[in-house]
């Protein structure tokens, strides 16, 4: 951690060395704010701590300039929005957190993005899922990384019925979310000559009895049995899925929101033949592959796909802050629009100038057998891939009022 | 129609879980007039029992059954022992505020060991696959949890309505310096009291285990829900909360399948009906003003 | 006696004065909202002796309005608040009146039941409270000279508004009614043998929490700029149940303490990655089971104590 004697020290060598560059005293700090304890603790949480500590880490030995200069505050918003902006608050203006990262629940990731726009601060969401952060409640501050619901649909949904999967019928938890992602779903779907074959079920939410939607799954007979549930509702779901036999009678899964830990909680062979959209997975490749090594190595977990893409964007963000030669926000925001990139995370990737929106590859997998798994935690296969410029909202749709 | 059929019986399961569980907590509330709520806790604590025993001891849901719901007893008398029974000159509040506490505390260090997630669980293989009814193929497992729950709630109805050792029990409560002073010992009975209603949620919980995720916030929705069966039954009445618990399991099917938003909130709707018609529950025999 | 009280509430005036510059700003805002919150609480639980699980309705639904009122008007901020307050008391009566009817453990569960139907509507009616993504970004257009932006400003506008509404739940608590309500929670045979009608008490006393709640609801949803379904949840009922009992129900400045101490619990936990669960809950368990007067309470017993034994043995040398 840095103290105020050797940031003052810090930035009499900056100010002795780089010519006209300008960094807060104290230096550059970043937040982490993201559910630490509760439902969401397991995708995000102490992971994506340590996943922002060692991108703080692996950027300071590259650039020796900034060694003792980068350090990470994690924050717990216990899931609360009104939580979220009082500690988004309180890191920018009283801990001079420059940016804040991750915030893994849309309710917060609205609620921060609202406070980085009036205190004009670097704000990047990887967790959230809401497109509504590129579209009606884009800002010049904010980010959005990873997924989003248009990739997830559009992602599955075309790939499943080119695949196929010609009829659909599909269930989704009553809230925005849910609500979101199922729409989604329809239109890509019948975009490529699937049909869905039966009015979509909203289901109560939270919920965990799901018998009713698997019968009536069972006596429509669809080739593919879409869900939105995610997180504790989706666990239940791939549970009596499975309980009802639904597999054996032919009828397909396919995930909106797949997170790793929901594999874990029962085991990839209740997954088996599932198909979702990830924008990333630990053994996608060998780059992923080494860096994921090296994240259970501190963790002792493989990482999520949200973990990776903080460690993804705080490496983007500090880039951008040295190309800037300042971490003050609006210079930063400048350095990260239009930037085009490829990581271990992202492939073939930009962060688009109009709404923020990072695009990158991102692929379809199928859940594969527990006898096919190389290692714990070798749950998917690839089975295609949709590119940067297709998998995300085209620009042509966007709702952002800097895009218009 | 057939449509219909299938999501009332669907309901019963879900009214086996609801009468199981405000079985447990009627006969705590009705009989000790303690607001345990940490009976959602117990219940999560019942699943996490048998998949810890299956787990480390390799212990099949057979032995499970049998052993969990015990463990959770146990824990329960523990629990009453040391802590709620300070509470009992208090008026109920206080009880409820230390249970929500303890609740609180269990919760957390569950998920503090096993994470937040869920944890796998399969039925015993005897019990896995489906049976066909004829109008249905519905899962074997679920035909057995509603089995178990008819028989349990019919024998502990039996034992503490037709029964000595209920008519003990039920003495104890009504009238504890009296029972007393005939040398029944009522401290012991209220805590093995305690302790039953205590196993009723664990074996509720490893009944559960096989089909809704393990995890540990598995109780927290599902507490309130009991309390409202609980009072619309009639907080004293037995047999009005294992009534209840079935035809709730019932309606909220059949509600959920006709406007699903509406699931989770029916059963209050139901209930702030209920105690505006009847305050003291459909079979209640307590006075409520 | 007198001259102590005095000397004890003209510290806490003052420590409330500068508070802003002891901790953060908006943590400071807090504090005075959930105090607020809390004590509007207790003048049905301490004062009537009813436990409502229900109070996060009102403070909820005036947060909801105020919300709307700022984002589809552009009506100044008090006039928002009202506009909250005044929704938190039309929804108290039927409310109220309903829940008036029972008692004990009947009462928690029916004002349970309508604060689960208020978050149901609340669900569903996302048009006007952003469903799960709740309210953010509410605008808060200046004051004459008070920039909401300006944490300061917020924090004293606030104690100004809170301050008000504790001075008349403290005049409501030391007046004759306030003595009407708490001879009802003792006895309520009695005090209807004497000419009190306790429905009519019991319901003025449930309007006036929740109006309070309602007041608090609004301040809350200005400071934060934000609100959600979390401000309906039954949990956040919960949450002030605690810090009342923390704090000392049944005393003025009790309320206060217990949000003090609970807020300032969570920030802290806030901070670290460890249980907060297992550590809230403790503090809960704990606070029930051996320090049920809670902090205030108990500072007044032991008070109370020492005079008793002046009084017997004279004063201490």
């Amino acid at each position: 951690m840095t103290t105020m004697r050797s940031g003052a020290a810090l930035c009499v060598l900056l100010a002795a060395g780089s010519a006209g560059a300008q960094y807060s005293a104290g230096g550059i700090k970043l937040g982490l704010l993201t559910d630490m304890n509760g439902v969401y603790s397991a995708i995000s949480g102490p992971g994506s701590q340590k996943a922002a500590e060692m991108a703080a880490d692996d950027f300071m030995k590259a650039n020796k300039e900034f060694a003792g200069k980068v350090t990470v505050i994690a924050v717990d918003h216990q899931n609360k929005a009104d939580i979220a902006s009082n500690k988004a608050s309180e890191m920018y203006d009283r801990l001079d957190v420059d940016a804040i990262f991750d915030t893994v629940n849309s309710a917060c990731a609205l609620a921060t993005s609202a406070i980085a726009a009036q205190k004009k601060k670097v704000f990047i969401d990887t967790g959230a899922g809401t497109s509504e952060l590129t579209n009606e409640k884009c800002n010049k501050f904010t980010f959005h990384y990873a997924y989003d619901n248009y990739m997830l649909a559009n992602g599955t949904g075309t790939t499943i019925t080119k695949q196929g999967g010609k009829t659909w019928y599909m269930i989704y938890p009553n809230y925005a979310f849910g609500q979101n992602l199922e729409r989604q779903f329809r239109a890509a779907v019948e975009k490529n000559g699937g049909k869905v074959v039966a009015p979509s079920e909203a289901t109560p939410f939270p919920n965990t009895d799901f018998s009713n939607y698997l019968l009536k799954a069972q006596s429509l007979k669809p080739q593919v049995f879409g869900t939105m549930q995610a997180g504790a509702d989706l666990v239940n779901v791939v549970k009596q899925y499975n309980e009802f036999g639904l597999k054996k009678q032919n009828i397909g899964l396919a995930i909106g929101l797949l997170f790793e830990s929901d594999v874990a909680a029962l085991g990839q062979d209740a997954y088996q033949g599932a198909i979702a959209t990830v924008p990333w997975f630990w053994n996608l490749d060998k780059a992923a592959t080494d860096w994921s090594r090296k994240f259970e190595k501190a963790v002792g977990k493989k990482p999520t796909f949200d973990q990776a893409a903080v460690y993804s964007a705080v490496t983007q963000y500090l880039e951008a802050v040295k190309r800037a030669k300042t971490d003050e926000g609006e210079k930063v925001v400048a350095q990260l629009e239009g930037r085009k990139f490829s990581d271990f995370f992202a492939h073939d990737a930009q962060i688009r100038k109009e709404d923020h929106r990072t695009i990158l590859d991102v692929y379809q997998v199928q859940v594969k057998p527990k006898s096919e798994a190389k290692e714990d935690g070798d749950y998917y296969k690839e089975i295609a891939k949709t590119l940067a410029d297709q998998a995300f909202t085209p620009l042509s749709e966007s709702k952002c009022k800097m895009a218009q | 129609m057939t449509l219909l059929f299938i999501q009332i019986f669907n309901g019963l399961v879900n009214g086996a879980f609801y009468a199981l569980l405000s079985l447990g907590l009627a006969v705590i509330f009705g009989m000790l007039r303690i607001v345990n709520f940490a009976h959602g806790a117990l219940y999560m604590l019942g699943a996490f029992t048998a998949y810890a025993l299956g787990e480390r001891f390799g212990l099949g849901f057979w032995t499970s059954v049998v052993i969990a719901p015990l463990s959770v007893g146990v824990f329960g008398m523990l629990l009453e022992r040391t802590m709620i029974r300070r509470l009992y000159d208090l008026p109920a509040s206080y009880n409820l505020l230390l249970t929500f506490g303890l609740t609180l505390v269990i919760q957390d260090g569950v998920r503090l060991i096993y994470g937040i997630s869920g944890q796998p669980y399969a039925p015993p293989p005897q019990l896995s696959g489906a049976t066909n009814l004829g109008f249905i193929v519905f899962p074997t497992f679920r035909l057995f949890a509603i089995v178990v729950s008819v028989v349990i709630c019919s024998l502990t109805w039996f034992i503490i309505e037709r029964t000595r050792v209920g008519a003990v029990i039920r003495a104890c409560t009504e009238n504890p310096t009296i029972t007393r002073a005939f040398g029944i010992d009522v401290s012991l009975w209220v805590t093995a009291v305690f302790g039953f209603g205590s196993a009723l949620a664990g074996l509720a919980g490893v009944l559960a285990a096989p089909i809704y995720s393990v995890d540990p916030l598995m109780g927290s929705e599902l507490i309130i829900t009991t309390f409202a069966v609980v009072v619309i039954g009639g907080l004293g009445s037995i047999l009005g909360s294992v009534i209840t618990g079935y035809a709730v399991g019932v309606l909220v099917a059949i509600g959920s399948a006709l406007y699903p938003p509406i699931a989770n909130t029916l059963i209050f709707i139901l209930m702030a009906l209920v105690l505006l018609l009847r305050p003291s529950g459909l079979f209640g025999l307590q006075e409520a003003r | 006696m007198s001259a102590r009280r005095w000397i004890v509430r003209a510290g806490v005036v003052l420590v409330l004065l500068v508070l802003p510059r002891m901790i953060y700003p908006i943590l400071a805002v807090d504090i005075l909202a959930w105090g607020l919150f809390a004590l509007a609480f207790d003048l049905v639980f301490g004062y009537v002796g009813l436990l409502s699980f229900g109070h996060a309705m009102f403070w909820g639904t005036s947060g909801y309005v105020t919300a709307n009122v700022l984002l589809r008007t552009g009506l100044p901020v008090p006039v928002a608040i009202l506009a909250g307050t005044v929704a938190a008391l039309i929804l108290a009566l039927p409310t109220g009146y309903l829940s008036i009817r029972s008692a004990g453990i009947y009462f928690s569960m029916i004002t349970l039941a309508f604060a689960q139907m208020v978050d149901f509507i609340a669900r569903q009616a996302d048009r006007y409270t952003g469903g799960d993504n709740g309210l953010p970004g509410i605008p808060r257009p200046p004051l004459g000279p008070i920039q909401f932006d300006n944490p300061l400003h917020l924090y004293y506008f606030t104690l100004a508004l809170a301050g008000l509404g504790y001075l008349i739940a403290a005049r409501a608590i030391e007046s004759p009614f306030g003595q009407a309500l708490r001879a009802i929670r003792d006895n309520r045979v009695r005090a209807q043998s004497v000419g009190y009608n306790p429905r009519v008490q019991m319901l003025v006393a449930f309007l006036l929490s929740a109006g309070l709640s309602g007041l608090a609801g609004g301040l809350h949803t200005v400071g934060h700029g934000v609100v959600s379904l979390d401000a309906v949840n039954w949990s956040t009922s919960g949450i002030v149940v605690m810090m009342t009992l923390l704090g000392g129900t049944g005393t003025l400045l009790g309320p206060l303490v217990g949000a003090t101490l609970v807020l300032l619990l969570q920030d802290a936990l806030a901070f670290s990655t460890s249980a907060s669960g297992v550590v809230t809950g403790a503090v809960f368990a704990l606070t029930v089971l051996f320090f049920r007067r809670g902090v205030v309470g108990t500072l007044l017993a032991l008070d109370l104590r020492r005079r008793a034994g002046e009084r017997f043995l004279g004063p201490a040398k």
